[in-house]
């Protein structure tokens, strides 16, 4: 009822919180890749290090 | 723990679908979908805000059934769904509570109304969802920690809809009805909502999916490394008694 009363926001107004609204959604997405592109590196390095170590226990 | 992980073509596919039904989303909102009549240009942070709303309490419910096969199963598999669930839905919903933060600033005026039900009462379930890790970490013994973290994730399942359905029964509120009887979206508006649901709902499977392959990955290079270590110390074992004798 109250929306109701409230007039429509004009496009340079309502703009900026539309966009802050999607830019939330889209760095939700980066952060995860974030996330996940570091957990990933550090399973790289951790795979790497067990490797040379099972090459060093054959030899 | 369960099968052999593997970010496989299909996972790749689903990435890629996940990418376009996004994009899509974006150009229905923005492109197709009507200005609405009373809170004009505005009204599009509907179409983020309340799918990530959705989707976020829908993962709540689905961590608790993952928690209820764990505690009949005690498979590991069961209690790390319901984990990667719960943490996805956590990020969903603090999204969906940010997003609704901007849209009440720009439409009431306020950033945060203490008396409005449908924010109040989505905060506690945050909150509620906020202990869930602290609690695990608050448990060494692993099969101990799944236990009470499933016994918490099922009380958490159950509450989210009861919770929901307090304030759907509320009287005093604010915040529009998007389903149900008193929905009136027109065509346009509700496809292009339907689409973003469905958008985003992709992404969150997505993004449960790498997870899971991720958390997968690591708990074999842990064994792997644990393997390796036993290795070592029967070897260095053997070797001590051969020089003993």
């Amino acid at each position: 009822m109250i929306l109701a009363l409230l007039p429509a926001l004009p496009l340079h107004t309502a703009g900026k919180y539309v966009a802050g609204a999607y830019i939330v959604l889209l760095l939700l997405v980066l952060a995860y890749c974030a996330s996940l592109a570091a957990r990933v590196a550090a399973m790289e390095r951790d795979v790497t290090e067990l490797a040379a170590d099972t090459d060093e226990d054959d030899a | 723990m369960g099968s052999t992980p593997t970010v496989g073509k299909s996972a790749r596919l689903q990435g890629v679908a996940t990418i376009a039904l996004m994009a899509l989303s974006l150009a229905l909102v923005f492109f197709y979908a009507p200005l609405e009549a009373e809170q004009g240009f505005l009204q599009k942070i509907f179409y983020v805000h309340v799918p990530l709303a959705i989707i976020s309490l829908v993962a709540f419910v689905l961590a608790g059934l993952l928690a209820v096969q764990y505690l009949r199963t005690r498979d590991a598999v069961w209690d790390m769904r319901a984990w990667v669930m719960i943490d996805l839905a956590l990020a969903f919903a603090v999204a969906a509570l940010v997003c609704g933060s901007i849209w009440a600033k720009g439409s009431w005026g306020h950033w945060w109304v203490w008396n409005e039900p449908t924010l109040v009462s989505f905060l506690i379930v945050i909150l509620f969802y906020a202990v869930y890790r602290p609690l695990r970490a608050a448990v060494e013994d692993r099969e101990r920690q799944a236990a009470y973290a499933s016994v918490y994730a099922i009380v958490g399942a159950v509450f989210v809809p009861l919770n929901f359905l307090a304030v759907r029964f509320s009287s005093a509120y604010l915040h529009p009805r998007v389903l149900g009887a008193s929905s009136q979206l027109p065509g346009p508006m509700a496809l292009t909502f339907l689409v973003c649901l469905a958008a985003d709902a992709l992404l969150f499977a997505t993004m449960f999916r790498y997870e899971m392959s991720l958390r997968r990955l690591r708990a074999m290079v842990r064994a792997l490394r644990r393997r390796r270590e036993a290795a070592r110390a029967a070897a260095a074992l053997t070797e001590q008694r051969r020089s003993a004798a």
